[in-house]
């Protein structure tokens, strides 16, 4: 398991490379000069010329570029154009918020899409199953802008139990959680039911009931173990997908992490600081995915085999 | 593995913090729509940064609601053309406790000069030959040329001259000698400012006030509601007002501001480079409609850049009130008539991607479609727009200009020499008769006679339409009851909140617009904003 997990952070490396190459050509293609963004209207053309000779970006782009991937072997991923703090400070800093509401927001998506899956699939068909359905299709429709301010009326303004945005107690985080997880426990309910109702069928469930297994034990103890694995690859995948999701949820509720420091750099066409953030970004994605494949291969360890074979 | 996940969830839901929110009494919390980006008066060019930095730090003068300089740290003599003598007051003191003297005044006025400093306000004191400080209050300034607007400029925030001598002071490291002090730098990049006790028009009787940085604007007015944000000042969706004014904790208060939206023509187009064309567009948008169903009141239709407020300001120019008629036959005689082909009748328009200004834009394409015209919206990121109209690649857009406060800014946007990258003059205008008048009114210091000029200047202007005004928008504040005593300033400056206070809530009407005296406030430099 050890040389999955070791092989997996092997491949992770190309991968960083391909987005951190492909958000730098991207970023300096695009229209936007961060020198105009940070100096406004009243400068002169040579104080302009000035700045843009000291930030380095007077350069060729294939020297920027050689620097920026110079600095990546180093450890070093630059300085931020407008405020002149390392980036790995400013990504440092803002990390542990961007960490704490993705973590809230899967244990939300976890707590809602087990039982609700579970509880799908043990009677299919009935008004339970079309409801989690129902309720799982309506947490994936509503979108998370207009999801975050209905909740911050219901719960902040109208009875008053919890802040409305902003980051601090663990109130501040129950909103914003909710908000990112309803989206995400509605794919899990789905692929949990799916998974489960496709186990329920097998022959050692059959095996089970006929030596007269409880209900509740098999869909825990037999269903549901054997179903984790599809669920845990879905998570993966979805682990991006919320880090994604963050960037909106963060701007409504004042969050100050990772994706608030993406869009503001990116308005500001801030280059090392968006390159970091992507970086780091992808950097979670790869390791989320890694990671799943980790678990699938404790809970089967027929897989775990199977994908150490292939990564020689 | 179980066991793993939850302590691992545990760890980290407990590296949140204590609460950092929940405000102190006598703590006022405004919100910002974005971070200020420095509080070093020498590097500040947003508006956010501008407004927070202006309660830390004091200028030499200050702008009253006329635009007009009168004296804050210093009073001022003026010898001869190109001299001027500034007696600074006695006894200020910075927020580090040390005395403000002559000699912190030069400093900071030389850093600004310094070309290694690299500061955007360097073009303002480029007619600055010496700067002498004869005596620890007096300050002596020797011009290369007569500048007219010198003395607008002198509102750029003083520094104690150990801190001067460095490049950009990190916002935390900010030191000044205004009514406020800066306590804190906040997670996300807000502010958090505690009176200066020794301010030297007395302590502010709010202890602290705090910026909070609320991307969002449904979420801004939401925090308004919940009485955990006590102020929000242009940034507030136009929609949202009458919500907010309906509860009775809120206070709506709307007065005159600066900021001035406007048409942008690419006179290089042939046909734009039609007088009649122009005139035409002007006399085709319904502005009044919009002001009074998009914008719902917060905004006043516009003669020109200037407000009437303005010491230069003249109403007495060619105005273009709403005629289709009248546009119809403009268009008609300059061979944009409906029999001229689809492809000659389309104009394409930039604009951001704020939600109101593309709401704005449909109108303008309704309006100009009952014209026969066609009109192509694109609606760009910020960077991405900005970028365009600095090259010149665009036939229509719309912007604004906040916080012109010197005149001369006519000179950049009008004169032909002033196309990009020299100055403003982004459609291409190009007239003598213009070029004449802006460099005329530079070039005197007599108050009369520049007021005459810029009338020309503004009668000339709304003739030739090198742009074609829109509106000024008013001063939007949504304020909590509580907190009393704040008067909004034309240019948007909280400097009122040094004497404003928290008190019970009255009961009043809940629109009232603001009356008495604006405090004088420091002035930035004008820029062009997107919202």
């Amino acid at each position: 398991m050890l040389r999955l997990a070791l092989g997996r952070l092997v491949l992770t490396l190309p991968t960083m490379l391909a987005a951190a190459t492909l958000v730098f050509l991207m970023l300096h293609l695009v229209p936007g000069d961060p020198v105009d963004v940070m100096l406004g209207e009243s400068t002169q053309a040579a104080d302009r010329a000035a700045l843009r000779r000291t930030l380095g970006l007077d350069r060729p782009l294939a020297t920027q570029y050689g620097a920026f991937l110079l600095g990546l072997v180093r450890g070093d991923l630059g300085r931020s154009l407008v405020q002149g703090t390392a980036v790995a400070e400013l990504v440092a800093a803002r990390f542990p918020a961007t960490a704490e509401l993705t973590i809230a927001a899967l244990a939300v998506a976890l707590a809602l899409a087990f039982p609700l899956g579970l509880a799908a699939a043990a009677r299919p068909g009935t008004w339970l199953d079309r409801g989690s359905i129902g309720l799982a299709l309506l947490g994936v429709s509503v979108p998370s802008f207009w999801l975050g301010p209905m909740l911050i009326l219901l719960l902040s303004i109208h009875w008053r139990w919890l802040p409305v945005s902003g980051r601090g107690t663990w109130a501040h985080l129950v909103l914003p959680a909710c908000t990112l997880g309803f989206g995400m426990a509605a794919i899990l309910t789905r692929m949990t039911r799916a998974s489960v109702l496709e186990c329920l069928g097998e022959d050692y469930v059959r095996t089970a009931r006929a030596k007269g297994v409880g209900r509740l034990a098999i869909l825990t103890r037999h269903a549901l173990r054997n179903a984790l694995g599809p669920v845990v690859t879905i998570l993966g995948l979805q682990f991006g997908a919320l880090l994604a999701g963050t960037v909106i949820t963060e701007t409504i509720f004042a969050w100050p992490g990772i994706g608030r420091l993406l869009i503001d750099a990116i308005n500001q066409r801030d280059y090392p600081v968006v390159q970091g953030c992507v970086l780091v970004i992808a950097a979670c994605f790869v390791i989320a995915n890694a990671l799943a494949d980790v678990v699938n291969a404790w809970l089967d360890p027929r897989s775990g085999a199977a994908a150490a074979r292939s990564n020689g | 593995m179980r066991a793993a996940l939850t302590g691992l969830l545990l760890c980290a839901l407990s590296c949140s913090r204590p609460a950092a929110t929940a405000a102190p009494p006598g703590t006022v919390v405004i919100a910002l729509e974005s971070a200020p980006a420095a509080l070093d008066p020498r590097f500040t060019t947003d508006a956010n940064s501008a407004l927070v930095a202006d309660l830390v730090s004091d200028g030499l003068t200050a702008g009253d609601e006329r635009g007009e300089p009168v004296p804050a740290l210093a009073e001022w003599q003026h010898p001869s053309p190109l001299e001027w003598q500034f007696t600074l007051r006695a006894n200020v003191r910075f927020h580090d406790g040390t005395p403000l003297t002559a000699a912190d005044v030069a400093a900071t006025y030389r850093s600004v000069l310094d070309p290694t400093m690299g500061s955007p306000k360097r073009e303002a004191f480029a007619a600055i030959a010496a700067i002498e400080a004869p005596d620890p209050l007096t300050v002596v300034f020797r011009l290369r040329e007569v500048s007219a607007s010198f003395l607008e400029s002198t509102s750029l925030g003083i520094m104690p001259a150990h801190l001067a001598a460095d490049g950009p002071i990190a916002p935390a490291a900010v030191v000044g000698s205004g009514p406020f002090r800066v306590a804190e730098i906040l997670d996300g990049g807000g502010v958090e400012l505690a009176a200066w006790r020794d301010a030297p028009d007395g302590a502010p009787r709010l202890a602290r006030v705090r910026f909070r940085v609320v991307p969002d604007g449904v979420v801004r007015a939401l925090e308004l509601a919940n009485g955990s944000v006590h102020l929000v000042q242009n940034a507030l969706d136009p929609d949202l007002l009458p919500w907010l004014a309906a509860r009775p904790e809120l206070e709506l208060i709307i007065s005159p501001g600066t900021t001035f939206q406007y048409l942008g023509l690419n006179l290089r187009d042939p046909r734009l480079a039609d007088r009649r064309v122009r005139t035409a567009l002007a006399a085709g948008i319904d502005r009044n409609a919009i002001v009074r169903h998009v914008l719902r009141d917060t905004a006043t239709a516009a003669t020109g850049l200037l407000p009437p407020a303005h010491w230069a300001y003249t109403g007495d120019v060619a105005q273009h009130p709403y005629d289709p008629a009248r546009a119809a036959a403009l268009l008609e005689r300059a061979g944009l008539g409906r029999a001229a082909s689809a492809a000659h009748r389309r104009f394409s328009y930039k604009t951001s991607t704020v939600e109101l200004r593309r709401r704005i834009a449909e109108v303008f394409q309704h309006d100009l479609a009952g014209l026969g015209l066609g009109l192509d919206i694109r609606s760009y990121e910020w960077a991405t727009f900005y970028d365009d109209i600095k090259r010149g690649n665009f036939e229509l857009y719309a912007l604004a200009w906040v916080g012109v406060r010197d005149p001369d800014i006519y000179f950049r946007m009008f004169h032909s020499t002033m196309q990009p990258p020299a100055g403003v003059n982004r459609g291409g205008y190009a007239s003598p008769a213009m070029d004449r008048l802006v460099a005329a009114a530079r070039a005197t210091e007599d108050r009369a006679e520049r007021r005459r000029l810029y009338a020309e200047v503004q009668r000339l202007a709304a003739e030739d339409l090198p742009i074609i005004p829109l509106w000024w928008a008013e001063n939007v504040v949504v304020k909590s009851r509580t907190l009393r005593g704040f008067v909004p300033a034309p240019n948007g400056s909280l400097r009122s909140l040094a004497t404003a206070t928290f008190a019970a809530p009255a009961p009043s009407t809940a629109v009232s617009s603001a009356r008495g005296p604006a405090p004088a406030t420091t002035a930035w430099p004008p820029h062009s904003y997107f919202r």
